[in-house]
């Protein structure tokens, strides 16, 4: 299990690495004369409905992709961890006003919430990371709260506590190392989120500014093609199933092996 | 818990299927009597009942009536208005109504109430707010306008939209429209807005009897869902269809496809006061650096549609074939910016007095082509030098910008038959000051001067002469560059015929439309 | 009684932070917008051609744009307090009138495709949940992961082509015709189920493994009869609380849903109001649906709490 992730994973690393290499041409070199061509020998993956190469793009997407989804899902990822630890360690009021908060904030619509941001500051990437983290950091919170309270109830934390030991070596060597899978899982499903929040705002057209290559933004600039010309849509799609894949392979096999 | 015993599998999946099926907020495609539907589709949004907003959707589902109308090429002809004359002295305008034109509500139209209505109009945003006009008068069948200057492009204005005639009944106190009351052959019964209207065939309509009495208008804002719609088959006209969607059409069934050329230029708007455009040799320079030809092919899926100056051939008056097209010749551009004294930087980009040559391009997302084409552009112009940083909005910020000043560079399509005589709009795009869809910051006076004279109204040869001066300047000068000419195209189902486009697109003509086969489909 | 009054007044006080907070943003994104902001909106509602310097000023005497900030926005609270959501930027009608005519069409859609996703997934998760780790649990463990990573819009395209182009079963698009509901409903159904399948799944699992479940097909009860005794009740708890945090993936999904079907609801009036910088009506918009989700969520809680007698005795 864990190796099929790894190597799907590997599999797009090198696409993203060494993509725009073995192809030559920029990303945003456009061709009009040769727009939406099929997939063949001079093109491995056709060129979109500029004549630029689609295979570049997508290495380009990928790290773009990537870097963001991750950058995001971090930025929720962080300070849900921290804050659902908190709560869990201290208890009392402060757990209170926290889980207060939490409850306050998940109805809040993430998606609306970076729409309004973008519709004010189109193009710009910022939106992306506070909306996302806004709404998303709760749902961390959460799990690592109820994990925790169960960890630091348990003989193992009670002994190292009495055995002197600090919380930074009880956090390090008892309780993120049980809490990994699960946040593993979850960081795989908010980097789908995240890249599909990027679909859907190229999608309503507040989206990254052309000609940045993106997967999501991908998506859905090929969105009109989809009959004229059908692997346009399909490679962003199947590399952001691959990705998320390989991701959901290795959180699962890590929970697996607990 | 009974009522969760409503979980009963495979039973319930297939009860909700069926239900959702079934389900959904109207009627079917025939009316209570029996009478067929027509199904039709656009892309505009009915989202006021005041014609100052919405009313060309009311003019074109032939529910409100103009007083003049216009032939294909934009020229006025007798609407609700038999007939018109200038006076002697060219100060004031005397129209005859037709006698006897009724609302849908039964009352009558006169002159007092038709000047009411333009008085109205006037006072708002639209068509008339432009126009030299000092008084509007009538009586009985007769209706006067006084003007402080001679204006022969009265006439045509009055063809527009936002001075359609509503029923007395129709406006609130107030001044508001609370009602849309017209004279047109269908009468409006049912309005949801933004999105859908329904209307039948009026008991007092003074024409011919149509074969379509009943119809639906459903507005589709995004191109691949009207796509869809014009695919499966579910309207039976589905207007504002998409380059790729014509293409596919045309391919595939071709007998169900209306194509014509409007007179609509994809432009690209430049703030000719910006230090780094207001010489014209920076402005040619852009433009050589423009594929038009490409552009067309690719995007616009018609390589005939490549601009070679403002108005396409179908405007006769407006286009002179003897003028040099513009072409492309990124060399050239090249050699003229380095004249002005651009250089290029270690990024290929031109720099000059530590200034890079980058402008911020907006681009309206309603026209799923522009995005495209803007993207295009940017390409092309940053192989001479030039950056262009994209920011796609709405089309209302276009004309907001140019009057905070703050407007570098825009792409739009602009219809030159809004004002349906194309020498209407180019005077409000290229008069002194300029137009939020025309020129910004461009002090050329002879263009301003021809289409002044042009207004008031001069002999045909006189005429001839200044516009082919006017079209001369704007390709010389560039106060906008254009890029590619437009082609509207409409999609008919199997039930009916006759269909025809409008190049003016006043009308949807559904008067005109037959049914094909004799019983109700659907 | 003492648990249900706690319960309404957190979700009191939730619905309070979150309509405040809302508020706030809508304020300071107000006072972002580039230029002059009346100018701005004076142009919108009278035409470019027509704005008068007299008519900017009417503007921001409206909206109590010349005050500083703080004041304006307490201004901008009161008035929310009192329910006067303003006036469109846009169309100049009251946001409240345009926002009640759009609701039922969302509330519609939304209902219909909750309705689709328990009767999807309640079945597929009930018996996956039955043989854990067997064929069917994997393929709704990669079902899940799948509708995850497609785009609503590119779903919704799908769904199209299967059931309106090939199969000519119900209308790509509109809200006029018969039938209009279903694909719109069946695409948000889809992404609901995804998770929700997975939640049931997991429940089933856990109840069916329990003693008293082991006790009843000992005592006799068929398998059938067992679940509808025991494992129903019990499943239906965890079920409809994660039901509830997915609401909120409903409202997201509605905004792009209702713009590819042309489904005229809250989701379609927000992207115009997005694009038309309306900001009374974005606030609007997006009040109603978080308190939407928040009444929602107290309702949701009022039913686990009838269902479950543990929970009543705190």
């Amino acid at each position: 299990m864990i190796r099929l992730g790894l190597s799907l994973l590997a599999l797009l690393l090198a696409l993203a690495v060494f993509g725009p290499w073995l192809t030559g041409v920029s990303a945003s070199a456009q061709d009009l004369e040769r727009v939406l061509m099929p997939p063949g020998l001079g093109e491995w993956l056709g060129t979109d409905n500029l004549g630029r190469s689609v295979v570049t793009r997508l290495a380009y997407a990928i790290r773009l992709s990537t870097g963001l989804a991750l950058l995001s899902v971090l930025s929720a990822a962080v300070p849900g961890t921290a804050l659902g630890l908190l709560a869990a360690w201290r208890g009392g009021w402060v757990e209170r006003l926290l889980v207060m908060l939490a409850d306050a904030v998940l109805a809040l619509p993430g998606l609306l919430l970076v729409l309004i941001l973008l519709a004010f500051a189109p193009g710009a990437i910022w939106p992306f990371y506070v909306g996302l983290a806004l709404v998303l950091w709760v749902e961390y919170f959460r799990v690592v709260r109820a994990q925790a309270r169960t960890l630091l109830a348990s003989p193992q934390v009670e002994a190292a506590a009495l055995m002197g030991f600090g919380w930074p070596y009880i956090l390090r060597c008892h309780l993120l190392p049980e809490l990994l899978p699960i946040l593993l899982t979850l960081m795989t499903l908010g980097v789908a989120t995240a890249v599909v929040a990027l679909s859907t705002a190229g999608y309503i057209g507040v989206g990254l500014r052309p000609p940045t290559a993106e997967l999501g933004l991908m998506i859905s600039e090929a969105f009109p093609y989809v009959f004229e010309a059908p692997w346009l849509i399909i490679a962003p799609v199947a590399t952001l199933l691959l990705l998320i894949a390989g991701l959901a392979c290795i959180a699962e096999a890590l929970r697996r092996a607990r | 818990m009974t009522s969760l015993a409503v979980f009963r599998s495979n039973r319930f999946l297939v009860v909700a299927l069926l239900a959702c099926l079934l389900a959904g907020c109207g009627d079917s495609g025939s009316g209570p009597a029996g009478e067929r539907l027509l199904s039709v589709s656009a892309q505009w949004e009915p989202s006021s009942l005041d014609p100052a907003i919405s009313g060309y959707v009311y003019t074109r589902m032939q529910i409100a009536e103009t007083l003049v109308n216009a032939d294909d090429e934009g020229q006025p002809l007798p609407g609700l208005a038999s007939d018109w004359r200038e006076s002697g002295d060219r100060l004031s305008w005397h129209f005859t109504l037709l006698p006897g034109v009724r609302f849908h509500d039964g009352s009558v139209l006169d002159g007092a109430h038709a000047a009411w209505v333009l008085n109205r109009a006037r006072a708002r945003a639209g068509a008339l707010s432009g126009a030299p006009i000092a008084a509007i008068t009538g009586s009985g069948n007769e209706l006067i306008i006084q003007l402080t200057r001679p204006y022969s492009l009265l006439p045509a204005l009055l063809a527009h939209s936002s001075t359609q005639m509503l029923a007395p009944a129709s406006f609130a106190p107030d001044g508001s429209v609370k009602a849309v009351i017209g004279t047109g052959p269908y009468a409006l019964v049912r309005i949801t807005p933004p999105q859908s209207l329904e209307v039948r065939l009026s008991e007092y309509w003074r024409g011919p009897v149509p074969a379509v009495t009943a119809a639906r208008y459903l507005a589709i804002g995004r191109a691949e869902s009207r796509a869809l719609i014009a695919g499966s088959g579910q309207a039976d006209l589905v207007f504002d269809l998409d380059a790729l969607a014509t293409e596919r059409l045309a391919r595939e069934t071709p007998e169900r496809l209306v194509s014509a050329t409007t007179p609509r230029t994809v432009i690209l708007l430049l703030d000719a006061g910006h230090p780094a455009l207001s010489d014209p040799r920076a402005r040619l320079a852009l433009s050589l650096a423009v594929d038009r030809d490409r552009i067309a092919a690719a995007i616009l899926r018609d390589a005939t549609l490549a601009a070679s100056q403002l108005m396409p051939p179908t405007i006769a008056d407006w286009h002179d074939a003897t003028l040099p097209a513009l072409h492309r010749d990124p060399a050239a551009a090249r050699a003229l910016l380095a004249e002005l004294g651009w250089q290029p930087a270690a990024d290929g980009i031109l720099v000059r007095d530590g200034q890079r040559f980058a402008l911020e391009l907006r681009v309206p997302s309603n026209r799923p082509e522009l995005p495209v084409v803007a993207a295009a552009l940017q390409e092309q112009l940053r192989a001479i030098g030039v950056r262009i940083d994209i920011v796609v909005g709405n089309d209302g910020d276009i004309p907001l910008l140019h009057h905070e000043g703050t407007l570098e560079l825009a792409l739009g399509a602009r219809n030159y038959a809004t004002l349906n005589d194309p020498g209407a709009t180019l005077a409000q795009d290229f008069s002194h000051g300029g137009g939020d869809w025309g020129a910004m910051n461009w002090a050329e006076t002879q263009v301003a001067q021809a289409l002044q004279a042009l207004a008031a109204g001069v002999d045909p040869a006189q005429g001839a002469l200044l516009r082919r001066r006017i079209v001369g300047e704007l390709q010389r000068g560039l106060p906008v560059i254009p890029i590619a000419w437009y082609r509207q195209s409409l999609a008919v189902s199997e039930r009916v015929s006759g269909a025809s486009l409008d190049p003016m697109q006043r009308s949807y003509r559904l008067d005109a439309l037959r049914w094909k086969t004799r019983e109700p489909a659907r | 009684m003492k648990r249900i009054g706690l319960l309404l007044a957190t979700r009191l006080a939730q619905a309070l932070f979150l309509a405040l907070g809302i508020s706030t943003l809508c304020f300071f994104l107000l006072r972002a917008l580039p230029g002059d902001v009346a100018f701005r909106i004076a142009a919108s509602r009278y035409g470019l051609d027509m704005v008068t310097t007299a008519a900017a000023e009417a503007v921001r005497a409206e909206l109590n744009l010349d005050l500083p900030a703080l004041r304006a926005l307490g201004h901008w609270w009161v008035a929310l307090l009192r329910f006067d959501l303003g006036v469109s930027a846009i169309t100049g009608r009251a946001v409240w009138t345009e926002l009640a005519q759009q609701l039922g069409h969302t509330v519609q859609l939304a209902v219909a495709a909750v309705a689709l996703a328990l009767a999807i997934s309640a079945p597929l998760g009930v018996r996956a949940g039955l043989n854990p780790g067997g064929r069917l649990d994997t393929a709704l463990l990669a079902g899940a992961l799948l509708l995850r990573a497609i785009p609503p819009f590119l779903l919704g395209l799908l769904l199209i082509i299967a059931f309106a182009l090939i199969l000519p079963l119900a209308p790509a698009a509109g809200h006029l015709e018969q039938g209009t509901l279903f694909l719109p409903a069946l695409t948000l159904a889809l992404g609901l189920s995804a998770p929700l399948a997975r939640i049931v799944r997991d429940a089933m699992a856990q109840v069916s493994s329990t003693p008293y479940y082991a006790f009843s097909r000992t005592k006799g009860l068929s398998e059938a009869a067992t679940f509808w005794r025991h494992g129903l009740r019990n499943i239906a708890v965890p079920v409809l609380a994660y039901l509830a945090t997915q609401l909120v993936f409903l409202i997201e999904g509605v905004v792009v849903i209702e713009t590819l079907f042309a489904w005229p609801g809250i989701g379609h009036a927000l992207i115009h109001a997005l694009f038309g910088r309306d900001v009374p009506m974005i606030q609007g918009v997006v009040l109603v649906m978080s308190l939407g989700i928040v009444l929602f969520n107290a309702l949701v809680d009022l039913v686990c709490l009838l269902l479950d007698p543990r929970e009543r005795t705190v």
